[in-house]
């Protein structure tokens, strides 16, 4: 309906999403034994959204695996949290503005 | 819909740490509990966590039109008792003596279960912020059409 820079917005909107919703399943198994942490590999999943794929999930490699079998980090889990909140923000911003000019059109010089 | 399922994941890991809360205050108020109804001194005890996939009656509707990525919450599994012996205390004139005058207690150390309660605590706000922050993601959303 709208251009193709709305279009990637919608998309980098989804992926955030989709992000932020590990994080939250990582968080809430915090405590859980041999539960592994879970994340999307962002740069190259908004290329595959791009095309039209479902994003993979992949465990986070290199993560310290304490004595239960359990590698969530809850550092790194609290700085994705906020830095979701943040791009999320930042594309709903940039989508709304977006809009707005569509709306100016459409009123033409009334607003 | 993936951010309102991210919703009921953190309220999964709260419903956890909630019961995993209850659990280690019960310990604490039976420290000194001498009878239960099994018999015998309180035997401390703590959870088992287990990952679960989150889902509701609306999302399995959901599901079946559109593909949904997984979404992993957390459930309490088991719930396991010390199996430590208890603790004996020389009390003659305790009503729950036995034979040479010792009295078993719950083996419980408050400091293990106050360290365990801050972590349970602790737990229990990471997932709280975990809301707020996607709560404020759908209202942005929802801002976009105002």
């Amino acid at each position: 309906m709208v251009d193709s820079v709305s279009q990637d917005l919608e998309k980098y909107m989804d992926l955030v999403s989709t992000r932020q919703k590990l994080v939250a399943s990582n968080i809430a198994n915090v405590d859980t034994p041999g539960y592994r942490a879970q994340d999307i590999d962002f740069q190259s999943e908004f290329q595959r959204l791009a095309a039209d794929e479902q994003p993979e999930v992949v465990e986070v490699p290199e993560l310290k695996i304490k004595n239960d079998g359990n590698d969530v980090s809850i550092d790194r889990e609290s700085r994705l949290l906020g830095e979701n909140a943040l791009r999320f923000r930042l594309a709903s911003a940039l989508l709304k503005d977006k809009f707005s000019l569509i709306k100016q059109a459409i009123q033409g010089d009334k607003s | 819909m993936s951010l309102f399922s991210s919703l009921s994941v953190s309220a999964s890991g709260m419903a956890a740490q909630r019961s995993r809360a209850e659990l280690l205050v019960e310990n604490m108020a039976n420290a000194e509990t001498t009878r239960t109804p099994d018999g015998g001194p309180y035997r401390r005890k703590d959870v088992v966590f287990e990952s679960q996939q989150v889902t509701s009656p609306f999302s399995s509707v959901l599901e079946s039109e559109m593909e949904a990525a997984t979404t992993t919450g957390v459930t309490v599994s088991d719930v396991v008792v010390d199996q430590r012996d208890p603790e004996k205390r020389y009390m003659p004139g305790h009503p729950d003596a036995d034979k040479d005058g010792y009295v078993s207690f719950p083996r419980i150390n408050p400091a293990e279960d106050m360290v365990d309660l801050v972590d349970t605590s602790r737990n229990y706000e990471s997932n709280v912020s975990a809301i707020t922050a996607v709560k404020d993601m759908i209202q942005q959303s929802i801002n976009l059409l105002t």
